[in-house]
Order: structure tokens, then C-alpha cells, then sequence
């Protein structure tokens, strides 16, 4: 089984050595990967950003009980005048400063990033199952099962996103019993639901394409001579072969998530609003044009989106380069 | 119906506005009372231009159904004269008590309380192009339409049941009622069943003012009316004198109206001023035109586009408003005559306890609350039912004294040591499920979610388990009423006076007949019955209540006591009765007497003279004046 495996990839792992022409040595696939990548300095750029932020939204709840002393959700309504206008912007006692509750938007900023990730990797982990287990149906299976399958991913694709996401939104959370039987209701649920439903068909499409490709190949006539089942030859035999393509998607998809979800919090149909996220947030700055009172209500969640999706795109980019150095951008 | 914008404003006693006018007084740039600001001389001509994110209507704008207070207004001010009206300025005007309208004078009341007769002025016409004198058979045709079960009239019980004859079942809107009797076409009696002491205030609302006979048969369904509302007010709506009203069937619409784009509404050629003593009609015209954005609304005020804007303005322009000298008088806070509150179901677990309802009284942050709603300008800290412009002394009944505004969590677990449902005596929620995961029903629009936030830290030292539940406004209270839900505890709700008596703020909100399964508006169940818990699938749960706690309590028969009573007890019988809600029912946590604000973009050529209608609880379109020269244009 291994050795029909290691097959395939062969041929990318003899390379010549930089600076010593004409020796050849082997590297493994990652070992290219991690060459090529880190002569990318953009990209490591970003990937230490995503690491940061990760650290950040894990270490919220750390910085809030020991170094802020402040929960998301503590008011302060000191900080705030008689008509709720914020009175302390970016300080010692508040980095950030506070918002029209007197809450901290420096720990409000930093629980809005556990929220965005948590919520954009759920939806999109639930993206590459359904779309990785579709793709490589479709392409293995072909025929029918392939038509109808592609023809599925058209339709989904052709769906105005954001009005269908704010439809299934408003449907699932105007009413408090929820839908779906009470499966979908208001919280964080309905936005990874949405972003599993919109999302997979990217990746059942690149998934597909790839499959179409590898099941040609000998490495899957050596499987399939040797017994084994198409079950077997397409999660073990061409699912790997595609791991780089997929991380990618996955990298790229991640930023489109975290925008989606900002954007429906934004419009107010996405994370309730007792839950800190970005686009709540910023809806809580644009609402009565309140960032012309309090600037920092809107800089520091925005900032923070843009370097987040930003450092996704960015590093996403590199991977591609990196992983499919023959890719055409 | 829904929300207190559709509550009918009350009538204000002169110690509640005082009091109202000294707090607000301290807000700097705001006038309140309804007629400071400009400085201007009130002169006849030009456009009253105002923009609305939306009408709202709760009935198509039909005044047999609509009970939307702005629409109230609207047809009081402008449109429709009836038998009485108000005088369309402040309380403090005296713009809180009926006046006669069509009516020649008072009415002749019988000694028992039971008939009231009227003769009418004969020189009252209806618009163009029917050109004729309104006469007593179109009052009569009014309560044929409310009788009349198919249009629905919303708040028809305060004359089925109360007019002899009057059941609202009628089959079409041409039965004879009874208890009506018009002698000849300027003289109308009614008989009642028992003796009413507000039935002027009753007789003042928009149903009861006249519909020409001409439209009977052509309206059948509620609301349908709404399009085509017809004029014998100083305005009409643009393109009615184009109707043809020869059949039912060549009625079309008006062209000055359309729901989603505004309304227009210009002079009414024969209105004569000469037998109106509440309307001056200063303006050739008054502009509604929708817009969505409420921002655009306020920045097309300051830039002089419009004339009038309505409700709180976005926070960065209320600062400018209250603070910045150029805008010194542009926004008036006016007494609304209304109550904001949190409403505890008395079915519903927890809250099936009085000492929760108690110790959700001492715990709520009231004041935070208000902050985020515009903060003191925005009205008083209520602490009970009613405010005190609609009953006097209302302050007085204060027993949760020990929340001063901002909240007292150790009072509040102090009470809910009394309660079941406090299992270790912490003062703390702690009964098992019943504890967790209480749904708070809340709304989801600005500043909504935000005063949702302060009222649930309030109240989470003693109720941890509480869940915010957010929906938009009309999801809100269409959940509300639907009894069978048993929302434990919302703060969607408001409510305002109907007209200006306590029993016109009561009534509905917590008389037993206000609990219908579908569309209940007295959403704590006070003195609801076995047969309506059993109908409503409720039955369990009220059955737990009577066995843990005795009957459900009920103002039913203080409500039919008080409204009896002649005018001088009225008041202090309401308020044994609003006592006896805040001590023993305790189905509210009352937070605030609210205010309504109006900004008016007072710089030349604008509004040169503000007048505030009580009891519509809007800007009297009818007495405040302008300094354009503009000719009205149709906005719809």
C-alpha cells in the first residue's frame, strides 16, 4: 500500500541543490514545501499574524480575568455620557477604549477574534468534508451521479450569498422557536450553518477536477489491480494526492468566511449581539454614526478584520505557491 | 396595537408636567411643554415637510381599525372631524381633555349617566367632490363600521358592550344599532348600558368620527378604508376632489397616498375655520414621505430639507442637538403619556412567584437602561403603572423604594430568599432547570439591543440563568401574545394611554378581556380564567399557580368599579387599583415615563411656531406653523 502511494510524487522529489549545481539530493514533499515557503517573506508575514491572533483569541479569557480585570460583557457605565456617548477612548484603563456600554473594546475586540475564528473554522472544516466527500464522488463515480452532483454545485454557486444568508438568517431567528425544529436558532449555529451550505461547493468543484485527473493515473490502476475497492482508492489513494489543494482552498476560504460572518453581524442577522464579534461591533460604530463621537468603536474591530483576512488571503497565497509552484495565479 | 407607538397618548395631569418639564429642563438645548423654540411669528402658507422611516400602520390606516397613535393624529388633526376632539396642543394648554367638534356644544346627559344627546353644527361639509354637509347618519354609519365584525375595529370594546345594542358581531356595516338614534341630520343620541364617565373621551377617537354614507357596502374588509380615507377636516388627501364616488367600484384609491412612499395632503376648499376652535391649519400643506434611513432623515434635517423629524435621533446628532448652541430649541421632549416596563408572566416559572417578580423590580438598572435610550430627556424613572400625566400622584406608589434607578442587587436577593425558588438561600436562582436558560425577550433594533444588555447584567446576580432572546418589534410582540408561548420575561413591550383617563390606559393592558390566545395584549395574564387557561392550552400551568400561590390575581371588578365612579373619585380608585398591581399582582417592572421627542429645524424659512398634540402624542401638524413658500408636492 505504501509503495503505491510514494509512486506518485516521485518525480517532484529529485531537485538540485542551490548553490551546488549538478548534486541531486531527495526531499520529501514537505520538504520542498517548507523551501519554497519560507523564501516567501509575505507569507511567513502573515502566517505569524494568523499565529498571533490564534494565540490572542485563546488568550482572552486569560487577559480579561488577570491583566484587564474586565469581561466582554462588564458594564462600565461610568464611562459613558447621559445619552450613552463614550467618554474614554484609548487609555491605560482601556486600551482600546470603552463602548456606549462602557464595556472594554480591547477585550471585546479580542473575544470578537475567538468568535470570527471559531465560527469561520467550523463552517469551513464543515465545508471541506461535505465538499471533499461530494468532489470525490463526483469525480471518481462520474456519470449521472457526477451530473447531478455538478449540476447541484452550479445551482448552490449561483445563489446570491449574502441574500440568501440573510434570508435563512431572518427566517431561522424571527421567530424564537427557531427552524429546522429547533436545530437552528439564534447564537453562533446558524452562521456556521450558512457557511457550511455556501461553502462546500467551492471545494466539491477543485475537488472533483483533481479527481478527474488522479483516478487516470497509475498510481490508481496500481491500486485497483491490486484489489482494492473504490472506497479504499479514493480516500486513501487520491485524497492524499490533493491534501496541498485542499489547504489552500481551506486557507482561502477562512478569510471569506470571517467576512461573511462580519457581514451578517454587521446587517444584524448573524452573532447576536451578546456575543462581541467584529461586524457587531462595527454595526454598534456605524449605528447613529456614533464613530464620529467614538472613532476607536470602529478602528480597532475593523483593524482587526482587515489584518485577519488580509493575513489569511496573504498567507493562503503562499501556500499556493509553495504546495503547486506550477499554479497560475 | 402592537407597540406603544400605537398607543393612544393620555392626558396629563398639571403636577405631572411640572414635574416632567423641571427634568427636562436640565437636559440644556430641548424645550418641552410643545410650544417653546421658534421665535418666529406663526403665519398662514407654505409646507410642512417631514420625513418617517416608515408609518407603521396596525390597520391600513382604516380609522375604524387603526390603532396606531401617530395615525390618531393624523386623522384627528388633519383629515376627519368628529363629535369631539382635542385641542391639539400640549397638556399643559389644556390639549388633554375632549372638546366639542362637529358637535354644537356639550351633549345633554340624562341624570342617570346613560344617554348623552348631541346636535350638531350644520355647517360642517364634507370635502370635494362630495361637497355636502356632514350629518348625523355619517356618525351613525362610524358605528355600523365598528359594529360591523368583518372590519375588525380594534379597540370596538370600548363601545360593545357599552353602547346599547353594540355587540361588534354585526354581519355588514348597514345594521341599526339600537342604542343610536340619529332624530334628524343634526341630532344623534346614545344610550348606554351602564354609566361610562369617559364615554366623551370614548366619543373623541378615530373610529367614532363620520364616514360618508356614500362609502357604505364599499369597504367590507378591515383595513380597506385605509386608501381612500375621505375629508371634512382642513386637509384632504391629495386627489381626493378627483374621486369618483358614483359606485363602489370607481372608488380609487388617492393619489396623495401610498404606504411605502408617503402621503400629501393638501387644503380642504371647504373647510370653513370659522367652526373650528382647535384647528389654525397654518401650512398649505403637510409632506409625509418615507425614509428608510433614519440617519438620512436627521441629516436632511440639518441641511434644511425637511422641516420635522420625529423619534430619537442617531446618537452623534441628539449630542449636537443637546449640546451645540446653533440647535438651541430644535428638539422638544414632550410628555408621551406612556410606560415603558418589563413584563413577567405570572404563569411562567420563575415568575409564577411574586417574590421573583419582587426581586426582579429591586434588581432592574433603570436608569442604565434609560441612558442607552437617550437618556434624561427621554422621561422619568417610572415606579409603577401609570404615569403621573395620566394619573396624578402616580409617583407616589413607589414599593420597591429601594431601588432608587440604578438597581439594588442585594435588596433583590434579600427577596428572592422568600422564594421557592431559591433552593440553598443564597438569594439566587438556583431550582434546577427551572433557572436556567429563562428566555428574555428583547429587541433586535437600535437602541434595543443595548438597553437589552444593561437590563440582563441588572438582573443576573439573581437570575444567572437568563437568556437573551432578541427578534425585531412586531416579532416580538406578535410572540408576546400568543399565550400559549409563556414568555417568562420581555422588555419589548410598551404601552400608552388610549385617551386621557386611567381607564384608557388600563383597560386592555391588564382587564382580563385583554387575554385572547392569539392576541393577548395583557401579556402577564393578570385575572386570567380557567376557562381562558384551558382554551389557550394553558391549563397545567394555571392550575400550578392556583395551587401554589391561591387565585390568579384580578383587577376585573376595581376596573368596573372605577370606571363608574363620578369624575372626582376616578383617579384615586385607579390608583388603589395600581397599587394593588404593584404590591400584590406585581406583573411589570415599570422602568420609565416616557417622553416623545420632536426636532424641528427652526432656521428662517422653517418652522416658525411648535405646537405638541397630547393627546395624539405627536407634533400638532394642524398649529405649528412654517416660513417656506413652498407648494405642496405629492410624496407618494
Amino acid at each position: 500500500m505504501s509503495q503505491v502511494q510514494q509512486t506518485e510524487p516521485a518525480i517532484e522529489v529529485l531537485v538540485p541543490l542551490e548553490g551546488e549545481p549538478g548534486r541531486i539530493e531527495g526531499r520529501s514533499p514537505w520538504q520542498l514545501f517548507w523551501t519554497r515557503f519560507r523564501r516567501d517573506k509575505i507569507a511567513v508575514g502573515a502566517g505569524l499574524a494568523v499565529l498571533a491572533l490564534i494565540t490572542l483569541a485563546l488568550l482572552a479569557p486569560v487577559l480579561a480575568a488577570h491583566i484587564v480585570h474586565r469581561g466582554p460583557n462588564d458594564l462600565g457605565q461610568n464611562y459613558t455620557s447621559d445619552i450613552g456617548v463614550p467618554l474614554l477612548g484609548p487609555s491605560k484603563i482601556a486600551w482600546f477604549g470603552v463602548d456606549t456600554l462602557g464595556r472594554d473594546v480591547f477585550i471585546r475586540t479580542l473575544y470578537g477574534a475567538r468568535t470570527s475564528l471559531k465560527v469561520s473554522f467550523i463552517g469551513t472544516g464543515a465545508s471541506l468534508i461535505i465538499g471533499i466527500f461530494l468532489g470525490l464522488i463526483a469525480g471518481f463515480v462520474g456519470g449521472k451521479v457526477d451530473t447531478f452532483i455538478s449540476r447541484t454545485i452550479d445551482i448552490v454557486l449561483s445563489l446570491p450569498l449574502l441574500l440568501m444568508a440573510i434570508a435563512i438568517s431572518v427566517a431561522c431567528t424571527s421567530v424564537i422557536t427557531g427552524c429546522l425544529g429547533g436545530v437552528l436558532k439564534q447564537g453562533t449555529g446558524i452562521v456556521i450553518f450558512i457557511i457550511a451550505l455556501f461553502g462546500w461547493p467551492y471545494v466539491a468543484r477543485i475537488v472533483r477536477g483533481q479527481t478527474l485527473s488522479l483516478r487516470e493515473r497509475e498510481f490508481v490502476e496500481a491500486a485497483r489491480a491490486t484489489g482494492y475497492g473504490n472506497f479504499h482508492i479514493m480516500f486513501r489513494e487520491i485524497l492524499p494526492n490533493m491534501v496541498a489543494s485542499i489547504i489552500v482552498v481551506a486557507t482561502l476560504l477562512i478569510p471569506q468566511n470571517i467576512l461573511l460572518e462580519a457581514a451578517l453581524s454587521f446587517l444584524g442577522v448573524g452573532i447576536p449581539a451578546e456575543i462581541p464579534s467584529w461586524g457587531g461591533m462595527i454595526s454598534q460604530a456605524a449605528n447613529g454614526q456614533l464613530y464620529r463621537l467614538a472613532w476607536w468603536m470602529l478602528i480597532f474591530p475593523g483593524m482587526f478584520l482587515v489584518i485577519t483576512t488580509l493575513s489569511f488571503n496573504l498567507l493562503g497565497d503562499g501556500l499556493r505557491d509553495a504546495l503547486d509552484p506550477r499554479s497560475n495565479r | 396595537m402592537k407597540s406603544v407607538r400605537g398607543r393612544r397618548r393620555i392626558a396629563a395631569a398639571a403636577l405631572g408636567v411640572t414635574i416632567a418639564l423641571v427634568a427636562a429642563a436640565c437636559g440644556g438645548n430641548s424645550t418641552t411643554g410643545g410650544s417653546a423654540g421658534p421665535s418666529g411669528t406663526a403665519q398662514k402658507g407654505g409646507t410642512l415637510r417631514e420625513e418617517l422611516p416608515e408609518f407603521g400602520w396596525t390597520n391600513n390606516f382604516d380609522p375604524t381599525g387603526e390603532y396606531l397613535g401617530y395615525a390618531w393624529g393624523v386623522f384627528d388633526q388633519l383629515l376627519i372631524r368628529g363629535l369631539m376632539t382635542y385641542k391639539h396642543v400640549s397638556a399643559d394648554e389644556g390639549g388633554d381633555t375632549p372638546v366639542p367638534d362637529l358637535a354644537a356644544g356639550d351633549p345633554t346627559v340624562s341624570s342617570d349617566g346613560l344617554t348623552y344627546d348631541f346636535t350638531l353644527k350644520d355647517n360642517v361639509k364634507w370635502g370635494p367632490p362630495l361637497d355636502r354637509v356632514v350629518d348625523a347618519n355619517d356618525i351613525l354609519y362610524a358605528f355600523q363600521r365598528i359594529n360591523d365584525a368583518k372590519e375588525i375595529a380594534q379597540y370596538g370594546n370600548y363601545y360593545c358592550g357599552v353602547i346599547v345594542g353594540m355587540d361588534c358581531k354585526a354581519k355588514d356595516d348597514n345594521q341599526p344599532i339600537s342604542g343610536i338614534t340619529v332624530t334628524d341630520a343634526t341630532h344623534i343620541s346614545f344610550k348606554l348600558e351602564q354609566p361610562t364617565g369617559d364615554f366623551l373621551y370614548r366619543l373623541s377617537m378615530p373610529a367614532t368620527k363620520p364616514v360618508p354614507v356614500e362609502y357604505r357596502g364599499c369597504f367590507p374588509k378591515a383595513g380597506d378604508m385605509g386608501v381612500d380615507v375621505f375629508s371634512d377636516g382642513p386637509y384632504m388627501i391629495m386627489g381626493q376632489d378627483k374621486l369618483d364616488i358614483s359606485s363602489c367600484s370607481s372608488i380609487k384609491p388617492l393619489e396623495g397616498y401610498d404606504v411605502d412612499k408617503g402621503m400629501t395632503m393638501v387644503r380642504n376648499p371647504n373647510w370653513d375655520p370659522s367652526t373650528d376652535e382647535t384647528r389654525s391649519a397654518y401650512a398649505d400643506g403637510v409632506q409625509l414621505k418615507i425614509n428608510t434611513s433614519v440617519d438620512n432623515i436627521f441629516n436632511n434635517l440639518l441641511n434644511g430639507d425637511i422641516d420635522v423629524a420625529e423619534g430619537t435621533p442617531p446618537i452623534s446628532v441628539l449630542q449636537q442637538l443637546e449640546t451645540d448652541p446653533k440647535y438651541t430649541g430644535w428638539l422638544h421632549a414632550d410628555q408621551g403619556d406612556r410606560t415603558w416596563y418589563v413584563t413577567m408572566n405570572l404563569l411562567a416559572p420563575p415568575f409564577d412567584d411574586v417574590h421573583v417578580r419582587n426581586a426582579a423590580n429591586l434588581a432592574l438598572d433603570k436608569i442604565g437602561i434609560r441612558k442607552q435610550y437617550g437618556g434624561e430627556l427621554r422621561g422619568d424613572i417610572a415606579t409603577s403603572v401609570e404615569p403621573p400625566t395620566v394619573l396624578p400622584n402616580s409617583t407616589d406608589i413607589n414599593p420597591f423604594a429601594a431601588n432608587t434607578g440604578s438597581g439594588n442587587a442585594q435588596a433583590a436577593m434579600d427577596e428572592f430568599k422568600q422564594s421557592r425558588y431559591d433552593t440553598n438561600g443564597n438569594g439566587v436562582c438556583d431550582d434546577g432547570p427551572v433557572c436556567e436558560n429563562i428566555e428574555f425577550l428583547g429587541r433586535n433594533t437600535d437602541p434595543w439591543p443595548a438597553m437589552d444588555q444593561v437590563a440582563i447584567q441588572s438582573l443576573k446576580p439573581v437570575f444567572p440563568g437568563l437568556k437573551l432572546v432578541e427578534t425585531d418589534t412586531s416579532t416580538g410582540y406578535t410572540t408576546l401574545q400568543q399565550v400559549k408561548k409563556l414568555i417568562p420575561i420581555s422588555m419589548v413591550p410598551g404601552w400608552g394611554k388610549d385617551y386621557a383617563s386611567p381607564y384608557g390606559f388600563d383597560f386592555f393592558i391588564f382587564d382580563s378581556q385583554g387575554i385572547s390566545c392569539t392576541a393577548a395584549v395583557n401579556y402577564s395574564l393578570v385575572g386570567m380564567t380557567a376557562d381562558q387557561a384551558n382554551e389557550c392550552g394553558v391549563k397545567a400551568q394555571y392550575d400550578a399557580y392556583v395551587q401554589n400561590n391561591g387565585p390568579i390575581p384580578s383587577v376585573d371588578d376595581k376596573m368596573n368599579e372605577c370606571v363608574q365612579k363620578p369624575t372626582d373619585q376616578v383617579d384615586a380608585c385607579f390608583a388603589e387599583m395600581d397599587t394593588y398591581l404593584m404590591t400584590t399582582a406585581v406583573p411589570w417592572v415599570p422602568w420609565l415615563w416616557a417622553t416623545n421627542f420632536t426636532s424641528t429645524n427652526l432656521d428662517p424659512g422653517h418652522v416658525t411656531q411648535y405646537k405638541f398634540d397630547q393627546n395624539a402624542g405627536i407634533i400638532s401638524y394642524v398649529n405649528t406653523a412654517v416660513g417656506n413658500t413652498e407648494t405642496p408636492v405629492n410624496v407618494a
